[in-house]
């Protein structure tokens, strides 16, 4: 367990951020931990809403994946968006 | 009979020494003056075109220096500072702070030149930069000492390059490259040409104009005043130029693009948030874009072609970023404002709103409906959702958040590593400018990288708060205090039944 900077972007927000996180943390928790700084500050909350989805230079990660599996270098970029946003 | 000055100007602006006990390349060294690989001789075609004397340029700046002080002390006796709006004032604080210590680099840069240009003619006019420079930091000092008992902020005219406050970073961060560390013809390019025949028009014209609407004829008539120095002093860089064309064509279009990028950039924070959102509506002259494309992008457009050189490769993403980029550094620094010193307005009324539709078509896209978030949440009472709780990221060339540079739908990673380590940017072009020179920009430290590396503690942003130097009495908040959101939750209420507890307009 270690806490892991990266850069994340909520898509449709206009600026990404520093996000601390933990190389245990699931992509799940990631999105949570990312998506906070954005939705519902900028974005609005949608109803029902979706969930979210992780991606990694544009490709989906599985939701179970963590962060230490992805190999990323501090500051690295990572997506966020709703589940099912094309 | 007494000589006239055409009779012995060019004798005395051009007296040089005949070196006995260095050579000239010791006591000229390349990566000062900036001519390596120009030949010495080329230089004896530089000729400025102002050719003023010592005696014309004291007594000239002493009526100006005059002028500026008659009114100056009339004014600040009338009273005439307490009518002033306050996001009008606002551009003031932001101006004093991110200015004044940038005329005092000038200072340095102007001396630089005094002592290690190429020709003795560009030596002896690099005094009276000096001086120029040395008058627009006192300018500004006494100014913002005027108006200390008024409000604490205008302290950080002297104080704000003392701190670690993130905007201000960014602005000597660009001033310590193209001004402390630039060789004199580089200087020249970037600083003289590029910033101060371009880029300071709108800073010194534009904000001079809207000033004097505001009421604020102090401000307006002191920038008005600096200005008129920068027109003269800036001419440095057209004799320049035409030797590098000469010689080394290439350098002169890679040092123009790498300027007038950077300086786009940096002014989209300095100018168009109080051209834009800051300046009262019915008082804006100009909108920054229209100010930008009849005052820098026409004079830059037409400098390259009397010149040869083309126009930038990133062109159509500079227009692109010119409709942009200051809308995000406003929504960013509104958003991120208990970390500035200066209090910023919103400039999201329903009547400033249709103000930013006319002049940009594409802004209730690219940036209302971010606007109508944190106005919902205002309105709810949910201030605590319209604050950050972490930083934005940072580029590594402009120390400006990334996504800064365009609108949401163009933010897209521009990352690259580099001795080990991963750099971000802001676009594209911040990365072709690193590329070009990544051990001058490696190191450079964004306040991100401070964080991470541990210099920030507490790791909070109340720890970056006090790292910054910002303190109650001068931190940034809505200058307001959010009483142009009012009108929209009159707006919720009609269409979705009362929001409990809030105030509408005319209550």
């Amino acid at each position: 367990m270690a806490l892991f900077p990266v850069t994340g972007r909520f898509v449709g927000d206009f600026v990404p951020h520093l996000v601390a996180v933990d190389t245990e943390d699931t992509m799940d928790v990631l999105a949570e931990k990312v998506a906070v700084h954005s939705v519902g500050r900028r974005i609005p909350v949608p109803d029902p809403h979706p969930g979210y989805e992780v991606l990694l230079a544009d490709a989906p990660v599985p939701a179970a994946t963590t962060v230490g599996e992805l190999g990323l270098q501090p500051l690295q970029w990572l997506d966020v968006r709703f589940r099912g946003h094309a | 009979m007494l000589l006239t000055r055409d009779d012995w100007y060019e004798l005395s602006r051009d007296v040089d020494w005949e070196l006995d006990h260095v050579d000239r390349a010791t006591a000229f060294p390349a990566n000062w003056t900036g001519a390596d690989g120009i030949p010495e001789q080329a230089w004896d075609a530089w000729e400025e075109p102002f050719r003023v004397s010592y005696r014309d340029y004291v007594r000239l700046q002493r009526e100006k220096e005059s002028g500026v002080k008659a009114v100056s002390q009339a004014l600040v006796r009338s009273g005439t500072y307490e009518k002033l709006d306050p996001g009008h004032v606002a551009a003031s604080h932001l101006h004093m702070g991110t200015t004044c210590m940038v005329e005092y680099m000038a200072v340095t840069m102007q001396s630089r030149m005094c002592r290690f240009a190429p020709t003795p003619r560009w030596r002896s006019l690099g005094v009276f930069g000096m001086l120029d420079e040395t008058r627009h930091t006192q300018l500004d000092l006494r100014f913002s000492h005027d108006l200390l008992k008024h409000d604490p902020r205008f302290d950080w005219a002297q104080k704000a390059f003392h701190t670690n406050e993130w905007g201000v970073l960014a602005v000597k961060n660009f001033f310590d490259d193209i001004m402390l560390s630039a060789d004199c013809v580089e200087a020249a390019m970037a600083t003289s040409l590029t910033v101060e025949h371009g880029f300071t028009n709108i800073q010194f014209v534009a904000l001079a104009a809207d000033a004097m609407a505001a009421g604020d004829i102090n401000w307006s008539n002191l920038l008005s005043s600096i200005q008129t120095d920068e027109a003269r002093h800036a001419q440095l860089g057209f004799p320049t130029l035409q030797v590098l064309m000469e010689h080394d064509p290439q350098r002169a279009q890679q040092a123009l693009d790498v300027a007038f990028w950077r300086s786009t950039r940096l002014f989209q924070t300095l100018t168009g948030p109080a051209m834009d959102y800051y300046t009262p509506v019915d008082q804006r002259k100009m909108s920054f874009k229209e100010f930008m494309l009849e005052w820098i992008v026409n004079h830059h457009e037409r400098i390259l072609e009397d010149y040869g050189l083309a126009k930038p490769w990133y062109w159509d993403r500079f227009l692109l970023s010119l409709e942009n980029g200051h809308h995000a550094m406003h929504l960013g620094t509104w958003f991120w404002r208990p970390t500035l010193f200066w209090k910023p307005n919103a400039g999201v009324s329903k009547a400033e709103r249709e103000w930013l539709r006319e002049k940009y078509p594409t802004w209730e896209d690219n940036w209302g409906v971010l606007w109508d978030e944190v106005i919902a949440n205002v309105n709810a009472g949910r201030m605590d959702k319209t604050l950050p709780e972490t930083l934005p990221s940072l580029c590594n060339l402009t120390q400006l958040p990334l996504g800064s540079a365009y609108s949401r739908h163009e933010l897209a990673p521009h990352q690259l590593t580099y001795g080990g380590r991963l750099y971000s940017f802001d676009s594209e072009v911040s990365q072709w400018v690193f590329e070009l020179d990544p051990e001058r920009y490696a190191g450079h430290r964004t306040v991100v990288d401070r964080f991470i590396g541990g210099e920030i503690q507490p790791m909070s942003l109340e720890g970056g708060l006090l790292w910054m130097g910002l303190t109650p009495d001068v931190m940034g908040d809505d200058v307001y205090q959010y009483a142009w959101a009012r009108e929209y939750a009159a707006l919720v209420e009609t269409e979705a039944g009362a929001l409990a507890g809030v105030p509408v307009a005319g209550e």
